[in-house]
């Protein structure tokens, strides 16, 4: 690989497009550096969802990121999905395209979940040889993210950072390094998260993510429903140091907060990496928050502690009149 | 890293993904599911042996490290299933709806990968299943007709299975294929069109019209509801043959309701058929009076057109 990040731009601050956000954004135009989005929500709308895509990746740049891919999974390749997916990004141009090292579902089912894949030698060859086809299929490098996980396999045989290494080196692809998956998944399998910040080929990373968590005591749930917490924003200033740099995006997914408070919890990122980034993005702005408030993890309410929902819950309501 | 166990070679990943799925959409939670037939089947590990194929953490066993992931699966589809059916929620109440989603489920699990087809096959389900009265209900739902609980019990499945109509039908016009920015047919267009021209004429509603024929006015119910407050119950209502049309303007979906030859002619024009076959059909109706036919036709077209009801007119030949 000759080019750091696969020779994709560094975009900046941006946070992910949420439907709750759609007005506000088409209004207000705020000075967002990118948006992504989730791409099973566009790829089948031919209604609202889809027209006001068609407006803000006019302004904005925008980055498509899955969650029904299903990589992992033992179900051949859904060319179906691939060629709606394909055709979404040959319309929306989007950056790049990303999805998660998981699986969905297999014998035909979807559970909707990012499912943890056993990490073992069988699993990395067929994971490598589907994101190989992929590719081939789409025509471009594909961003692959690290998933928040519950279980582990007794049958695992690597490390996960040595399985996102490997994946990435054989199958010539991206990572989305989540910090906050990192975060989650360190606490619930007991790992050292540093350790996987530093093992992962940095060249590969394209993006970070950011969000907030739920703590459980027992363990952690990527509720995507909060601030981002300081132990996270310590992992992203370390990633942000090993990496030199990449695109980095804010997930809100459950208690969406009022946009602009969505805006200043990415532009938090600015104070944790030094100003530097306000000459790589593209035109961002913004106002940075005076301090940097002390991110706490979402306290689990008696509805969480009976199940936890991690994201995705990727569903657009009907508006009618 | 854990080492797998020595009792058993680590499985091969299509038999263990599908022993996975199998466990945590397990209805009766994921011990039951282990002990299924389908996951012994699959791998044969009983519900004690679970620590065989999944690892403890610090602070849960492997039977609660995959509770986390059959409760998230279980949370996440009937809360998507809620988004797609909000008044039938708020008519069944949480419990109620929540019940009733959890076998459909269990009946009818996603096969797809988005969301948006979640709920394609719940009106089948309702009427598969005609699901009785709950008891939570009967207290909580205010009636105006019929008074007694036989008759609403026995009356509620229809209830149920055209609210539930109503709404996947609201659901698929809204992210549907729509008519924003087209010109569409304007009232004196199609009032200009000569009776002897009515054989060959053929208006072409636009794609984002549905019609919806209920047993019960589940569109007034509908709008009761959101007119209401959370807490307000609203009266269940008798049964009477109820019309509804739905289209989109502006990316939001409208609902109108309509008399039974209104519905019949729109269902006309939908089939293809000409002006003049259309009304032809509709003429033998008893609700249809001859004499003020032609200026009722002419309310109805001003009011469809006003609403934007069609795209063109083609004529034959």
């Amino acid at each position: 690989m000759s080019d750091p990040r696969l020779g994709y731009p560094h975009l900046g601050l941006g946070v992910g497009l949420r439907t709750v956000h759609f007005d506000y954004i088409l209004e207000h135009q705020p000075p967002v550096d990118w948006f992504e989005i989730i791409s099973e929500n566009f790829m089948d709308s031919r209604g609202r969802p889809r027209h006001v895509l068609t407006q803000i990746a006019e302004r904005y740049p925008v980055v498509m990121h899955g969650v029904s891919l299903s990589i992992g999974s033992t179900d051949p390749l859904d060319f179906e999905y691939l060629k709606k997916l394909k055709g979404l990004a040959c319309e929306i141009q989007p950056r790049w395209i990303s999805d998660h090292v998981c699986w969905t579902g297999v014998a035909g089912r979807n559970t909707h979940d990012l499912l943890p894949m056993p990490l073992t030698e069988a699993s990395l060859k067929h994971v490598v040889e589907r994101i190989r086809v992929l590719q081939d299929y789409l025509e471009r490098p594909f961003v692959l993210e690290n998933p928040s996980t519950y279980v582990g396999f007794t049958g695992s045989t690597l490390s996960e950072w040595e399985f996102l290494a490997r994946m990435a080196q054989e199958a010539d692809c991206g990572l989305l390094l989540d910090v906050n998956n990192v975060y989650v998944s360190s606490v619930n399998h007991d790992f050292d998260p540093e350790e996987f910040i530093r093992s992962v080929p940095h060249e590969r990373v394209v993006q970070f993510h950011l969000a907030g968590h739920t703590n459980l005591q027992t363990h952690l749930i990527d509720t995507h429903d909060g601030e981002v917490i300081d132990p996270v924003w310590k992992l992203y200033r370390l990633a942000h140091e090993l990496t030199g740099g990449v695109s980095t995006l804010l997930e809100w997914d459950a208690k969406i907060p009022p946009f602009p408070v969505l805006h200043a919890e990415v532009l938090k990122a600015r104070r944790h990496i030094g100003q530097e980034l306000a000459d790589v993005a593209m035109g961002g702005s913004g106002t940075v928050p005076e301090s940097i408030s002390q991110g706490r993890e979402s306290p689990a309410t008696s509805r969480d502690r009976l199940s936890g929902v991690p994201h995705p819950l990727h569903h657009l309501a009907a508006a009618v009149e | 890293m854990s080492t797998p166990d020595s009792k058993h070679d680590a499985p091969e990943l299509g038999p263990l993904q599908r022993w996975f799925q199998a466990v945590i959409t397990h209805g009766d939670g994921v011990e039951a599911g282990a002990a299924a037939d389908e996951a012994q089947k699959l791998l044969g590990f009983k519900t004690g042996e679970l620590d065989s194929v999944i690892t403890r953490s610090r602070a849960l066993t492997a039977a609660e490290r995959l509770a986390i992931y059959a409760n998230a699966y279980h949370t996440r589809l009937l809360e998507c299933l809620g988004e797609v059916f909000p008044m039938l929620k708020r008519a069944l109440g949480e419990d109620g709806f929540n019940s009733l989603a959890f076998g459909y489920l269990q009946e009818y699990p996603s096969r797809s990968y988005t969301l948006n087809e979640l709920g394609r096959h719940f009106e089948g389900y309702l009427e598969q299943t005609r699901p009785a009265l709950p008891d939570s209900a009967s207290e909580s739902v205010e009636t105006q007709a019929p008074p007694d609980e036989a008759s609403l019990s026995q009356d509620w499945p229809g209830f149920l299975i055209d609210l539930a109509r109503l709404e996947w039908a609201i659901y698929e016009v809204f992210d549907g294929e729509g008519v924003e920015g087209k010109a569409l047919l304007a009232a004196d267009q199609v009032l200009s069109i000569p009776p002897a021209r009515w054989a060959e004429a053929r208006l072409k509603p636009v794609v984002c019209l549905r019609l919806v024929a209920t047993q019960f006015p589940v569109n007034d119910y509908y709008t009761a509801l959101r007119r209401a407050s959370a807490d307000d119950a609203i009266a269940l209502p008798a049964a009477a043959p109820s019309f509804v049309a739905l289209t989109r303007r502006n990316f939001i979906v409208r609902r109108y309701n309509l008399s039974r030859p209104e519905f019949e002619l729109l269902k006309a024009f939908k089939s293809g058929r000409s002006v003049g076959e259309a009304l032809d059909a509709v003429l033998s109706l008893p609700e249809v009076d001859l004499g003020t036919l032609p200026e009722t036709l002419k309310l109805w077209f001003r009011n469809w057109t006003a609403e934007g009801f069609f795209e063109t007119i083609q004529f034959d030949g």
